[in-house]
């Protein structure tokens, strides 16, 4: 099921916001290069908040261990110890607003 | 200038070992040489072991992240020593006064080479070489300072004998646990 | 612990911060006799006389951490110490710098562990992953298991902040009092004398090429006072040194008996003479006396004739407590203490940001030459404050007074300068000055009482001084 976040212009350019869709955990929207990435809102270290970190050469910084994941991959760069990969949800930018899968988890790696 | 005599750089691999004959030879040199430092025979050091184009240098050791590019020295940053001739001239001159009260009275010396590898270089005449030193200043009754450390030294061989063309000291102390360095390493 | 606490209604930890209060000496300040010039041995060896000054005067002064030019970037950071304080600076995002205690509140390990470091994303204690902002905050932990402890408050726990950073001319500063009056207030006008360094041409100062660091064996106070005012020791102590760089002693000029002077603002203090370039000349290069020369003549309309002539005069300063240089030789240093008996010595060299690059160079390479461990001056300064420090283990020997009274008849209430103002730089006007100081912040349990005490500046208008 894909449901509205939010409006596209309420992610700007190389920042993180944090939603939390009723029903779902929580999860962040990032903009890079204009492209949008919806990612749960958890590192997959130790669950600290993401979009309290920051962008960063194409990466997802956590503000906590400072593990770095590619907005492209999801590959995890300088982890703590049995930190793994980020995965990420299917969105789309349409008509202003923004648009995730949410249901079953995020899907791809 | 070959990059073996640049002050800021390591020496690369140390894989050409010389002849052993040669090897005695420095080797004899490098305990010839700290003999006189132990004897503070400061003059005769720079004359007899200094060569005029010397470089000299012995940085300050911070401590880093393993991530932080700088490292833990740098050249062109603080150092003990960054000298030419002219500046071992100059504390050569203050030991030679009588009142040059930290070595007056006079400082127990002690330096201890060890871990000697000697190598050639690309340039026949001059010698790459690597050892590891401890230094003991004891003075008056129970003053005692030890520094341990190691040198990359470049030899250069000519009509007199050796003599010391570059030597880079690093010293294993981030605080330097003592309160002066009244010596040369 | 577990009275309460077991049976979970433990109360939860209050991790608000914690500035200690300052309290009152006065037996510790009555060791400093004014009236008699001299002061009590006991000051540089007794061990409740040491903690009275880590309560009294370091946990209340400013005391300088880092030059502004250390850490330009956000991220950027150096650990030093306040007293006996590990402390972490730090710039902001918002470029402005704040300092830290490096301790984790959870069980106090280091958070930070190194000398310093460039655009840090924060600190993260070693033990248990506990991880904190360059802003001091919280900003989480290891393991998966405090989130889900509801009774976690992470918002309320962070680093301890110095509770008070603020700069003068690129110089940083902090103190751990929240009480404590501004910068500006604590230098008062000695802020005239710190602009002979800081403010001499355009563009500001900066530090190069890091610290040295080293161990003396002697009382904090010794290399303190020595800054403060005592150039006579030169003459005697580095006669060897002199002739070495100089090929002669140590020599004040022909103008001394008319120009060289002391003056003192809050236990601050500067000795100098007029002479332009003495203090300069000793780092042994030429070039570096020609900068001098020309930096003096073009200082006089920014600082007045006066102390354009001191950019590079044999001269000497100390802020109180424990941050000290050398004008002209261009040497800053901070003489943390480390028990009664021991301090760690930092050194950095500071020049003229618009200063040629071989200027700089030289001056890095002349302060290695003079200032440093193994340069030719302070080699032969620190026995002799580790044995005026040692001596003092005799029970009897420390019963001694020490004599501080050269130059009792010297006050100058004529020339028109800032502060306390005696004749000749060969004086132990300003080292009576700085005991004083100290003996008020023993004495003292407020800043009302130190500000407006003996070492306060006298009443007189610094503007007139040009």
């Amino acid at each position: 099921m894909i449901i509205e976040i939010c409006d596209s212009a309420a992610i700007p350019e190389g920042e993180i916001r944090r939603f939390e869709p009723e029903g779902f955990a929580p999860i962040a929207v990032a903009r890079h290069e204009g492209r949008l990435y919806v990612f749960p809102d958890r590192c997959p270290h130790a669950d600290e908040s993401l979009a309290e970190g920051w962008l960063e050469d194409g990466r997802v910084v956590c503000g906590v261990h400072f593990a770095e994941f590619e907005l492209d991959t999801g590959k995890v760069h300088n982890p703590p110890v049995g930190c793994p990969n980020l995965s990420f949800f299917r969105c789309e930018d349409r008509d202003g607003k923004v648009f995730a899968t949410l249901t079953g988890g995020p899907e791809y790696v | 200038m070959l990059d073996l005599l640049d002050i800021s750089k390591p020496f690369a691999d140390l894989d050409a070992p010389v002849d052993l004959e040669t090897e005695r030879a420095i080797t004899r040199w490098l305990h010839a040489e700290v003999r006189l430092l132990d004897a503070e025979r400061y003059q005769e050091w720079l004359t007899r072991c200094i060569d005029p184009d010397i470089r000299y240098w012995m940085p300050d050791m911070e401590t880093r992240r393993r991530d932080d590019p700088r490292g833990m020295f740098a050249y062109g940053e603080a150092a003990y020593f960054d000298d030419s001739w002219k500046e071992l001239e100059i504390r050569v001159k203050r030991y030679n006064e009588p009142s040059a009260w930290a070595d007056n009275p006079q400082t127990r010396h002690l330096h201890q080479i060890s871990n000697i590898e000697v190598n050639a270089t690309e340039d026949p005449t001059l010698f790459a070489v690597h050892s590891v030193f401890t230094n003991v200043r004891n003075r008056n009754e129970a003053d005692q300072d030890i520094v341990h450390g190691r040198r990359e030294d470049v030899l250069r061989a000519g009509p007199g004998g050796y003599r010391l063309l570059r030597r880079r000291v690093f010293i294993v102390q981030n605080v330097l646990l003592s309160k002066n360095l009244n010596t040369f390493f | 612990m577990c009275d309460t606490g077991c049976a979970g209604n433990a109360g939860r930890p209050n991790m608000a911060p914690v500035y200690p209060k300052a309290g009152r000496y006065p037996d510790y300040a009555r060791l400093v006799d004014r009236n008699r010039a001299q002061v009590d041995r006991r000051v540089f060896v007794d061990e409740g006389v040491y903690q009275a000054e880590l309560q009294q005067i370091f946990a209340r002064s400013w005391l300088f951490l880092a030059h502004e030019s250390q850490i330009p970037n956000p991220g950027d950071f150096i650990r030093t110490s306040m007293g006996e304080d590990d402390v972490i600076v730090v710039r902001q995002r918002d470029r402005t710098v704040r300092a830290f205690l490096n301790s984790c509140p959870h069980r106090g390990n280091r958070v930070c562990m190194v000398d310093a470091g460039s655009k840090a994303r924060g600190f993260i204690c070693n033990y248990h992953g506990w991880s904190f902002g360059i802003d001091g905050g919280l900003r989480g932990t290891d393991g998966k298991v405090y989130e889900k402890d509801e009774t976690f408050e992470k918002a309320q726990i962070g680093l301890t902040p110095v509770a008070q950073v603020d700069s003068y001319k690129g110089l940083i500063f902090g103190t751990f009092d929240p009480n404590a009056p501004s910068l500006l207030e604590f230098f008062g006008p000695f802020t005239f004398y710190l602009d002979i360094m800081l403010d001499n041409d355009e563009g500001g100062t900066e530090f190069i090429g890091g610290a040295i660091k080293s161990e003396i064996d002697c009382n904090w106070k010794f290399p303190a006072e020595n800054f403060v005012g005592d150039i006579l020791h030169a003459f005697w102590t580095h006669q060897s040194g002199a002739q070495a760089i100089l090929g002669g002693g140590v020599d004040l000029g022909k103008r001394y008996d008319e120009l060289a002077f002391q003056a003192s603002v809050y236990g601050h203090g500067i000795e100098t003479n007029l002479d332009k370039v003495g203090n300069t000349r000793t780092l042994g290069y030429p070039e570096l006396v020609d900068y001098v020369f020309d930096l003096s003549e073009r200082a006089r309309d920014r600082l007045g004739d006066l102390r354009s002539r001191a950019i590079g005069a044999i001269s000497s300063c100390t802020i109180f407590p424990n941050f000290s240089f050398l004008p002209g030789q261009n040497t800053f240093r901070v003489w943390h203490p480390r028990g009664p008996g021991k301090i760690e010595l930092v050194v950095w060299t500071l020049v003229n940001k618009n200063a040629p690059d071989h200027i700089k160079e030289l001056y890095r390479k002349g302060v290695m030459m003079t200032f440093s461990p193994g340069g030719v001056f302070e080699m032969d300064d620190g026995e002799n404050w580790e044995y005026s420090t040692r001596v003092n283990q005799g029970f009897v020997t420390r019963q001694q007074p020490l004599h501080y009274a050269l130059g009792l008849q010297s006050a100058d209430l004529d020339r028109d300068l800032p502060g306390h103002i005696h004749k000749g730089s060969l004086n132990d006007a300003n080292q009576r000055l700085f005991y004083t100081r100290w003996a008020e912040f023993m004495e003292h349990d407020n800043w009302t009482d130190l500000q407006n005490g003996e070492t306060a500046p006298p009443q007189k208008t610094a503007s007139a001084a040009e």
